[in-house]
């Protein structure tokens, strides 16, 4: 069960309709997505901080929460200029950036709302600073499609180490939770 | 050449009718799919595959993390009853379901009878 980041990321662009016309519209205000980056991941480590539980694996080593904002800043910026198109090279860093949040334990439950917080405070960002509705939108779709990454790590790595320590197949695996959400 | 479904379940009818103290029994594939069964009623057989295939691979990679070689079968014994599972080549599962009066030697002689009848159709 070994996520393949390109043919993911090819998957979530068209489920997502992150179309020809985002990417441009995207790509012509890198700079100012660069601009608004650092005060994006106020707004996103502010909401991750407001958790007890979030706020100890942050600060859990010297200099952790720095660098992880150094991340998100580069991480943001490049959901604007798309690294290679929104290609190889970044469906690879996305996926990369998922496995640290598992590795850091940021999961789904915190990343979800922390991230819905940016979409919704760079898009007053963008009225404020009078950018129009496509640019909007098309950085709320890339953000899902990142998104996906993120929680898409977390159900890989949680699948790979249940098969490697049982020896249970992907399809044996499936039905055991099929048939045991139908339990539930 | 097809595998005959009805064949296997001719066999397990045969084995679970004619052997004291059987209660079920069922062939299913590492995937937990079931090929064939006679269970109970009240089992879900679905439940009852996925189940028996899960416990087999479990039992299968204690075995070798654990230095315990290969493993023939996986013993649960409850207070009600027995189940038996058995590997059956490299494609199915074999699980057997035995009461608690049941000849414990008795039963490794007819699940290994069995399972060369299951291994015939299967092959």
């Amino acid at each position: 069960m070994s996520l393949e980041p390109t043919e993911f990321m090819s998957k979530m662009v068209s489920r997502i309709g992150f179309s020809a016309d985002d990417r441009k519209v995207l790509q012509s205000t890198a700079d100012w997505g660069l601009e608004i980056a650092p005060e994006m991941a106020d707004y996103f480590y502010e909401y991750l901080g407001r958790d007890a539980e979030m706020s100890a694996i942050l600060n859990e080593s010297e200099g952790r929460i720095h660098r992880l904002r150094e991340t998100f800043v580069a991480w943001f910026h490049e959901m604007f200029t798309g690294m290679d198109d929104w290609g190889d090279a970044y469906a690879e860093r996305r996926w990369r950036i998922g496995l640290i949040h598992v590795r850091i334990g940021i999961g789904p439950q915190h990343v979800v709302p922390a991230m819905a917080v940016v979409v919704h405070e760079a898009g007053k960002r963008a009225i404020a600073d009078g950018k129009d509705q496509q640019l909007r939108d098309a950085l709320a779709k890339i953000c899902m499609v990142d998104l996906a990454f993120i929680e898409q790590a977390y159900i890989e790595v949680t699948s790979a180490a249940v098969l490697k320590e049982t020896g249970w197949s992907e399809g044996l695996f499936r039905r055991l939770i099929a048939t045991g959400a139908g339990a539930m | 050449m097809a595998i005959s479904t009805e064949k296997l379940t001719s066999i397990l009818q045969n084995f679970v009718t004619s052997t004291t103290d059987i209660q079920g029994a069922a062939v299913v594939t590492p995937d937990g799919l079931p090929l064939a069964a006679t269970l109970p009623g009240g089992m879900d057989e679905e439940r009852v595959s996925a189940m028996s295939a899960a416990m087999l691979s479990l039992g299968e990679r204690i075995g070798s993390e654990l230095a315990r070689g290969g493993i023939d079968r996986i013993f649960v014994e409850g207070d009600k009853g027995y189940g038996i599972l058995t590997s059956c080549g490299e494609d199915a599962v074999f699980l057997v379901l035995a009461d608690k009066a049941a000849k414990q030697g008795l039963l490794m002689l007819e699940i290994k009878r069995t399972l060369a009848d299951l291994k015939a159709v299967l092959m």
